[in-house]
């Protein structure tokens, strides 16, 4: 077959981390192939590869035949891979023209960039893109998320590609804009590029992929058209086989209100929220990513400022202006990024795990070094992590320990309300499985705990109520028999519903 | 290979520099393990050792000071000029501004979030204009009361006194930064600030104590250089801008923060005292010990930094062929 | 498709840009102005075109450091070691350029080669070893003072009689200081109209995404710091034809001078963009600040307490102007 991108045999580890173990892809010009997979399936690393940001351990990508020399940045632009990164390669302190041209400035003698012409290359190219609305002397940083997600496609197609690689490229745009950028992959496939299409959005797979692979555990599990699989397939293949108890038994929660939010208002985007949480719930805080649950959950955490808004924890005012004013109302807060906010990395974990609570150890400023040994040694047995571990370096623990870890150093300070952002992220199966088990100990215990998660499965078998976001409010709170993955997801896409309805 | 030992192991890789380097000097001359000057050495190397103490704190919680070196001066010359209130309690008078000024480097760091280069910049440059404006305006005999001389110059059993201050500061800072709850909030926030915060330390009152530490161990250096030297002059604390910090780093901590120990510092004093003594008997002048000193900086840092794991790790790898990779925190699972 | 294809035109968030006001470039050229305004004020004299070259001729040294020093700072490093180069080139000049005697202009290249390499070595450091910039040019500072001083022990030596002739010469009335400080802005506003330009700010702004759009973050250092020694050296010789003498003890005044002028100027030490044009300025004011002193027989200290508390004013006001309109619009 000609015209062929072949991906064969891709390996890629991270310290212990695993990422890729032998991944296959085949995708054909002219066809818009999507790529799905859980978090840490080894979807971006796979792009990263691609893109050139990191090498190959093993395995090799060919287009018709030919080998990619990829491994830098520069050199996968010169092989016709162009990519729409995730995490957006604009760069903020430079202007949207400079921005799209990078590399591409128009100049004369002694790299004397033409402005006036750069100027107009970029806007002509908006223009053609349908994006004429974006200023082309506006700088990056003015932008809004969505408007440098756009642009960032915008930069992947100023060239025309041989490979094209969308990264997630519609996590925080509109509906309309979302529309556009899967016209442009058809363009572009049109054009005879390869477009490899990650998202986590079935109905865009649904309404643009002509063909997908599935990655699991780095490595791909399931190939094919996409209209040969139903979406239940695509999920179990996704999931793999699901260990038996994964989800932890819950007991009921008791009818009496631990917190009560009203009104709350955070950051310009991000409210006004109402929330009743009762002591032995897990709630859930449900939506698409980026709808503000991130923003909720630092605000009760006292990690952001309060707009508006206010609050009553076991019926007194609760307001707290920092965390450790949240800490002290025994509120405590597992953060999203365990490696920038949870973890001091470089220091043991028994410092990691009793540095929130140091004020139970302290008498005259000095540390009782064997109580805090004790009470630590304890905890991290409460979270299933060896306690030969408590004097190793928190960076020499895989993602899974390490997220036992910062939830440690939750517990040791006696949660009342205990907010957990994404706990499981990038966690393996059988972590996954103790940390349900603790949660539903510690809300039998009488604890309340609020829950996002992006797993939709996780937050109907674990939770006693879901508060779905959409944009900043909580749209819609669903509860016992109504509380599905699809109810979930229903509310959630509400907007996002008419891509089934397209013609793929 | 122990948690411990990985962790003491920049400490003490400055200590085994130190001892080479004394070794080399005392093999090349008799007279340098003599007591006398093994003596001479602990005086100057705890010099270095107060000026460093505020670095080191400030620099663990990731900060820097350059006002050290004025605050130094201002520790002898505003003494003298305080002589009439009596040694002791001038000295006390004095340490006690030192702190304040500090407190001002760290309200502007803390809570003005100014970059600490800029604030102890700015600071050590008001502190310098005092200090010439009060040397322009009194300018009466300046001497030094006799707490200050005694404390710098006089002895123990044979052992300078302040060598055995110094002994005694160690203790004490090495006790704070291992046992103390401010010791673990200084690494806490130098390590990583945004999580320090979310833990719940009170990141701006930690930033705080570490720059008034500084001010103060800074000002009482101020007075037992002067004290050792018996007067007092406006560039007395400039060389210890540059040999505070480069003892901080020597001694094994990162400029970044939350890694090091004052221990460590004490070495990077030492073997700095060490390099500076031993140097000259090789012939070198004052120019080549600034090249020397300059290598020894770069390369040291260099070996606790990427070449020190690179090192490290072939040994493990070596001793047990364990699979781990070195770096492996920088790398987020995918 | 097609119907996705045509409908979709993305959301009408239609953001023209109003005309950015430069705040920081504004503020910097207020306090410049002002204090110019002073300085002519108490020396009317100062208003005559030989006056303002000699005033220059005190100035340009500080003015080619702070420039160096901004490169520097505009990729997020900081370089304690251009007064090493400063030092180094400043006996360079009267040991070699000077004792060659006679008119020997082009010895002076080999001067600004050694500034070039110098800057280099840090760029290696910083950009190669991956070394802290505190830490490199903390290093290379105390090696490049040693350089300095067995270059030129003591203080000493004279420049080569042109050079001193030159930095008091003028170009039909205008002196040559004057037009040297002009030459380095219009120099910086060239800089900045070019790729290199663009990659500066790109990787002063964001590495990683810098490299992700395949620029290579090290040959970007390398020449930033490679220019910042070039800049450092001309201060250096600049140094030797203003004082008419080699001082190689006169780097180490120039270093923090140099980050408050970046800083004073409004060149942000985090990346978040500056200029030299702005250091020129911060310079000029900080020159205007120790000729008032000069000229009113004022005592040392009140210029350097003029020259810190001007550091301090302004960086806490910008500081305070930033969380106020953060907090406008969190």
């Amino acid at each position: 077959m000609t015209n062929m991108l072949r991906i064969a045999g891709l390996a890629k580890r991270y310290g212990s981390v695993r990422a890729l173990e032998g991944a296959n892809v085949e995708a054909a010009a002219g066809e818009i192939h999507a790529i799905l997979g859980e978090n840490g399936a080894g979807k971006s690393t796979m792009i990263k590869i691609l893109a050139g940001v990191t090498p190959a351990d093993a395995g090799e990508v060919t287009l018709d035949g030919t080998r990619l020399a990829l491994g830098r940045p520069a050199r996968a632009d010169r092989a016709g891979v162009r990519t729409a990164f995730q995490e957006l390669s604009t760069v903020p302190g430079l202007t949207v023209a400079e921005s799209l041209l990078f590399r591409r400035e128009p100049s004369l003698a002694l790299g004397f960039v033409r402005r006036r012409e750069l100027n107009r290359h970029a806007s002509e190219l908006l223009s053609r893109l349908g994006l004429a609305h974006i200023d082309v002397r506006a700088r990056i940083d003015e932008l809004g998320l969505g408007e440098r997600q756009l642009l960032e496609v915008a930069k992947a197609l100023r060239d025309p590609a041989r490979v094209l690689v969308l990264d997630e490229p519609t996590s925080a745009l509109s509906t309309e804009d979302s529309a556009w950028v899967l016209g442009q992959a058809r363009r572009a496939a049109d054009a005879g590029a390869v477009v490899l299409f990650i998202t986590h959005r079935l109905a865009e797979v649904r309404a643009a992929a002509d063909r997908l692979t599935v990655l699991r555990g780095g490595v791909d599990v399931l190939t094919g058209a996409t209209e040969d699989f139903g979406d239940d397939e695509l999920i179990a293949a996704m999931l793999g086989r699901r260990i038996e108890r994964l989800y932890a038994e819950r007991t009921a929660p008791r009818s009496d209100a631990v917190l009560v939010v009203r009104g709350l208002r955070v950051g310009g985007r991000v409210g006004p929220l109402d929330l009743d949480a009762r002591a032995g719930e897990i709630l859930g805080i449900g939506g698409l990513q980026g709808q503000g649950q991130r923003d909720l959950l630092m605000a009760l955490g006292g990690a952001r400022r309060w707009l508006d808004g206010s609050a009553e924890l076991n019926g007194a005012p609760f307001h707290p202006l920092s965390p450790r004013e949240a800490l002290r109302r025994r509120v405590a807060l597992v953060p999203e990024d365990r490696q920038r906010e949870g973890l001091l990395l470089g220091h043991s974990v028994q410092a990691n795990v009793t540095l929130a609570a140091l004020a139970q150890f302290v008498r005259h400023g000095v540390l009782d070094v064997r109580k805090e040994t004790l009470a630590a040694r304890s905890v991290v047995a409460r979270v299933g992590l060896a306690e030969q571990r408590l004097p190793d370096a928190a960076n020499t623990l895989s993602g899974g320990n390490q997220q036992k870890v910062v939830l440690a150093k939750a517990l040791l300070s006696d949660p009342l309300v205990l907010l957990l952002y994404d706990c499981t992220r990038g966690v393996d199966v059988g972590t996954k499985a103790e940390i349900f088990a603790l949660m539903a100990e510690l809300a039998s215990a009488g604890a309340t705990i609020l829950y996002y998660s992006s797993d939709l499965s996780e937050l109907v078998h674990m939770c006693d109520r879901v508060a779905v976001m959409v944009e900043g409010r909580i749209r819609s709170v669903l509860e016992s028999d109504e509380l599905s993955e699809q109810a979930i997801l229903r509310v959630a896409l509400a907007e996002a519903e008419h891509y089934r309805s397209a013609p793929a | 290979m122990t948690a411990w030992a990985r962790r003491a192991a920049p400490t003490l890789s400055a200590w085994a520099l130190c001892v080479v380097l004394f070794a080399i000097g005392a093999i090349h001359s008799s007279g340098f393990a003599a007591w006398d000057n093994i003596r001479d050495l602990l005086v100057f190397a705890s010099f270095v050792g107060f000026a460093a103490v505020g670095e080191t704190l400030v620099v663990l919680g990731g900060g820097l000071d350059l006002s050290v070196p004025w605050v130094i001066a201002f520790g002898g010359i505003q003494l003298s000029h305080w002589a009439s209130i009596g040694g002791g309690a001038g000295i006390v008078a004095v340490v006690a501004v030192g702190a304040a000024i500090g407190f001002v480097n760290g309200v502007g760091v803390a809570w003005l979030r100014v970059p600490p280069i800029v604030m102890t910049l700015a600071v050590g440059g008001l502190v310098q204009a005092y200090l010439l404006a009060i040397g322009l305006l009194q300018s009466t005999g300046n001497q030094l009361p006799a707490a200050a001389v005694d404390i710098a110059t006089s002895r123990v059993a044979g052992v300078p006194i302040v060598a055995l201050i110094w002994l005694g500061v160690a203790l004490l800072v090495g006790g704070l930064l291992a046992r103390a709850a401010l010791g673990r909030k200084i690494y806490a926030v130098g390590a990583s600030e945004t999580v320090a915060e979310l833990s719940g330390v009170d990141v701006r009152r930690v930033r705080l104590q570490t720059y008034m530490l500084s001010g103060a161990f800074a000002s009482f250096a101020g007075v037992v250089i002067s004290g050792y030297v018996g007067q007092t002059y406006l560039d007395i604390g400039n060389p210890y801008l540059f040999t505070s910090i480069a003892a901080v780093i020597v001694g094994g901590a990162s400029i970044l923060g939350g890694r090091g120990t004052y221990w460590g510092t004490v070495a990077g004093a030492m073997t700095l005292t060490v390099l500076g003594a031993m140097l000259p008997l090789f012939g070198l002048s004052p120019a080549g010990l600034d090249i020397v000193y300059g290598i020894v900086i770069l390369v040291g840092v260099w070996a606790s930094t990427a070449g020190g794991a690179l090192v490290l790790g072939r040994i493990r790898h070596h001793r047990r062929r364990s699979p781990q990779l070195p770096g492996a925190e920088v790398q987020h699972a995918p | 498709m097609s119907a996705a294809t045509t409908a979709a035109t993305p959301s009408p968030l239609v953001r023209r840009r109003s005309r950015r006001i430069p705040w920081s470039a504004l503020s910097t050229a207020a306090i410049m102005v002002a204090l110019g305004a002073a300085d002519v004020i108490i020396q009317p004299n100062l208003l005559n075109l030989f006056q303002i070259g000699l005033l220059l001729q005190t100035a340009l040294p500080l003015v080619f450091v702070a420039a160096a020093q901004t490169l520097v700072v505009l990729v997020r490093g900081i370089d304690l070691s251009v007064g090493g180069v400063l030092v180094v080139a400043n006996g360079l000049t009267v040991v070699t350029v000077g004792g060659a005697g006679g008119d020997h202009q082009l010895l002076l290249i080999l001067v600004l080669v050694v500034g070039l390499a110098a800057g280099a070595l840090n760029g290696v450091l910083v950009g190669v070893l991956g070394l802290q910039p505190f830490i490199a040019t903390l290093g290379t500072w105390t090696i490049f003072n040693g350089i300095a001083l067995t270059v030129l022990p003591t203080d000493g030596g004279t420049p080569p009689p042109w050079l001193i002739n030159f930095t008091l010469g003028a170009v039909g009335g205008v002196p040559n200081t004057l037009i040297i400080l002009v030459g380095v802005v219009v120099v910086w506003r060239i800089l900045c109209a070019t790729k290199l330009g663009i990659r500066i700010r790109a990787v002063g702004a964001d590495e990683d995404r810098a490299s992700l759009n395949g620029t290579s973050v090290l040959a970007v250092k390398l020449i930033v710091y490679s220019l910042a020694g070039l800049c450092a050296a001309l201060a250096g010789i600049l140094l030797a034809g203003a004082t008419s003498t080699g001082t190689p003890t006169a780097g180490d005044a120039y270093i923090l001078t140099s980050v408050a002028a970046v800083v004073i100027g409004g060149t942000s030490l985090v990346g978040r963009g500056g200029g030299v044009g702005l250091t020129v300025m911060a310079a000029m004011a900080l020159t205007f600040i120790s000729d008032i002193v000069n000229a009113e027989n004022f005592s040392v200290w009140v210029s350097v307490a003029a020259s810190s508390g001007l550091l301090l004013v302004v960086v806490v006001l910008r500081g305070v102007v930033e969380q106020v309109v953060e907090r406008r619009h969190a």
